[in-house]
């Protein structure tokens, strides 16, 4: 079914925004995807940037390298600073709207620290994800770097259980690709994707080189590599249904990876 | 398999060697119920197409009413976008914008109304405020004025979440204004709207039944039926989540008086029960106890 402009504007103005007939008709209307040659990619917190000169210099070498073929939207993880705000904030049982706030202003750090090392060659952090001048960034010097947690602060929706935000920076960054219509969301980890169980713990953990957001549930893999909502949000996406984990700390990953070729863990929706 | 996490620098604290990703691990740090920031506030929606678009004769005589309700009670009034919002739908879409796009762009209009009915109220003391004050600074801001305008609209702009169907943001005005009162552990939340409260069907559109009206009704049974609703939809899923809020109740902003004797805790709507999780895990009860009113 489609419909016409008129008959769109129709059903806006006169239907609820809960009947289902304008939502199948708001559908039916071919989506214009805004950033289709820029692929997000997020660099972890905990697992990249906190490892320090060890892990993000050769990154940082690697992305100024690959960007000169491939438009970047570098999001940032929060890592460890957050857990101690997280410790600290939890245990005095303030509410999750505050931790929200607490862990972006960690992920802005490691946005901000990044952009001062890729300074040089044009690329700096910039406040929000939103447009602004970000496609002005892509164009002239083919990326930019974000602070990854999403803007939610007091109105984020609360966890089922306990005060840790539950959309945290890998949801962010996830974001940013779909509603941008972006050409692909690469998760930079320090693992070589999903196992079986955590590798850090467990030795026997066996890889995973593809799966989907069913098998991953189906096997209660969900609490694992990937926050569980961005599960949910891949299942209701439109232009980013799948993306893949990689090992930021083998070199050359991030180059294969942007030119599609499959070398961590690809999760797809279907 | 080495220990590939000893070469990162640690902040020592309970989290800083787990997966904030395992439940398992993370639960015994962090599950405990949170604090209610605000629990003297009342919040009230003010619906944009149910009141705000019916201009002075819906308006001003729920202006007034406010206004004799600023000495009893501190309140953060918030606004809804309306039908200038479906407009830059209509447009946005046409055009192939994307979902996040039109929740930045619909959030612009409960911006205005919320600008235009604090204008009505400036001389009591009443002014707009952007949503870092909602979040941050309202015990400053409400410390001698007795209330603030704001926009109910959260601010989720481009990081909306895909809708399973259609191309409308999902988190508008009602989820918007749950979720912050939520999160600030208020006292109670009204929606104001131009019905009595819920029906069993479209009291607007009623096709064969006859609408009876509902006074009372939990989130997850709201949830569970078909047809439209007078609010966002996703309202009852973030109700479902609440960590304060127990209820919330549909008040008819057209009928004088309703809103007053709402906001002193009487039922003259329909209450819509939320899913407040009893207990959690071995942390005990979630439930806080009820807030004295000290409004």
């Amino acid at each position: 079914m489609s419909v016409t402009t008129a008959e769109l504007e129709t059903l806006l103005i006169e239907r609820s925004l809960t009947d289902e007939d304008l939502l199948r008709a708001t559908e039916s209307v071919p989506e214009y995807r805004v950033l289709p040659d820029a692929t997000v990619i997020k660099i972890g917190g905990q697992s990249v940037i906190d490892r320090g000169r060890a892990a993000v210099y050769p990154l940082v070498d690697e992305i100024l390298t690959v960007r000169k073929t491939h438009q970047l939207l570098i999001g940032t993880g929060a890592g460890t600073r957050a857990r101690h705000l997280y410790s600290i904030a939890s245990d005095l049982g303030l509410p999750v709207g505050i931790l929200t706030q607490i862990g972006a202003s960690v992920a802005n750090q490691n946005a901000s620290m990044l952009g001062h090392l890729m300074a040089r060659h044009g690329i700096t952090y910039v406040e929000s994800a939103g447009l602004s001048a970000v496609p002005l960034y892509l164009n002239e010097v083919h990326a930019v770097i974000f602070g990854g947690m999403p803007p939610y602060g007091m109105w984020i929706r609360a966890p089922a259980e306990g005060l840790i935000p539950p959309y945290r920076t890998d949801a962010g960054c996830y974001l940013v690709a779909e509603t941008f219509g972006c050409k692909g969301m690469i998760f930079v980890k320090d693992e070589d994707g999903l196992y079986t169980d955590n590798p850090k713990t467990k030795p026997g953990a066996k890889f995973i080189p593809h799966i989907t957001v069913d098998e991953m549930k189906a096997m209660s893999l969900h609490d694992s590599v990937i926050e569980f909502p961005v599960l949910d949000l891949m299942k209701s996406a439109r232009h980013v249904r799948s993306v893949q984990v990689i090992n930021g700390l083998t070199p050359g990953n991030l180059t294969r990876a942007l030119n599609g070729e499959h070398v961590g863990t690809i999760i797809s929706a279907n | 398999m080495t220990d590939t996490t000893s070469t990162t620098q640690h902040v020592p604290s309970p989290l800083a060697r787990q997966t904030l990703l395992d439940r398992d691990l993370v639960r015994p740090f962090t599950d405990r119920p949170s604090i209610r920031l605000l629990p003297w506030l009342h919040v009230i929606k003010i619906g944009g197409r149910s009141i705000m678009d019916r201009g002075r004769q819906a308006v001003l005589p729920l202006v007034d009413e406010l206004r004799r309700a600023l000495p009893e009670h501190r309140m953060l009034i918030l606004t809804g976008a309306g039908i200038r919002a479906r407009h830059i739908f209509s447009v946005g879409i046409d055009l192939g914008l994307p979902t996040g796009t039109l929740a930045g762009l619909a959030s612009v209009e409960a911006g205005q109304n919320g600008l235009m009915l604090a204008a009505l109220l400036a001389n009591d003391g009443v002014s707009y405020v952007e949503h870092p004050t909602v979040a941050n600074q309202l015990a400053i801001h409400l410390a001698a004025p007795r209330a603030v305008v704001s926009s109910a609209y959260p601010p989720y702009n481009h990081h909306e979440f895909p809708p399973t169907l259609g191309r409308i943001p999902p988190h508008r005005a009602d989820a918007g204004a749950f979720l912050v009162a939520d999160q600030l552990g208020v006292r109670q939340l009204i929606l104001v709207k131009d019905v009595d409260g819920l029906y069993s069907a479209d009291p607007n559109n009623p096709g064969s039944s006859t609408p009876e009206f509902i006074p009372r009704i939990s989130a997850p049974e709201l949830a569970a039926k078909p047809g439209t609703l007078p609010f966002d939809r996703a309202l009852l899923e973030v109700m479902a989540l609440a960590q304060h809020l127990d209820q919330v109740q549909v008040v008819n902003g057209l009928a004088p008086g309703k809103v007053l004797r709402a906001l002193r805790g009487e039922h003259v709507g329909t209450i819509i029960d939320s899913g407040l999780v009893s207990a959690i895990g071995a942390g005990g009860p979630r439930r806080v106890a009820a807030a004295p009113n000290i409004g």
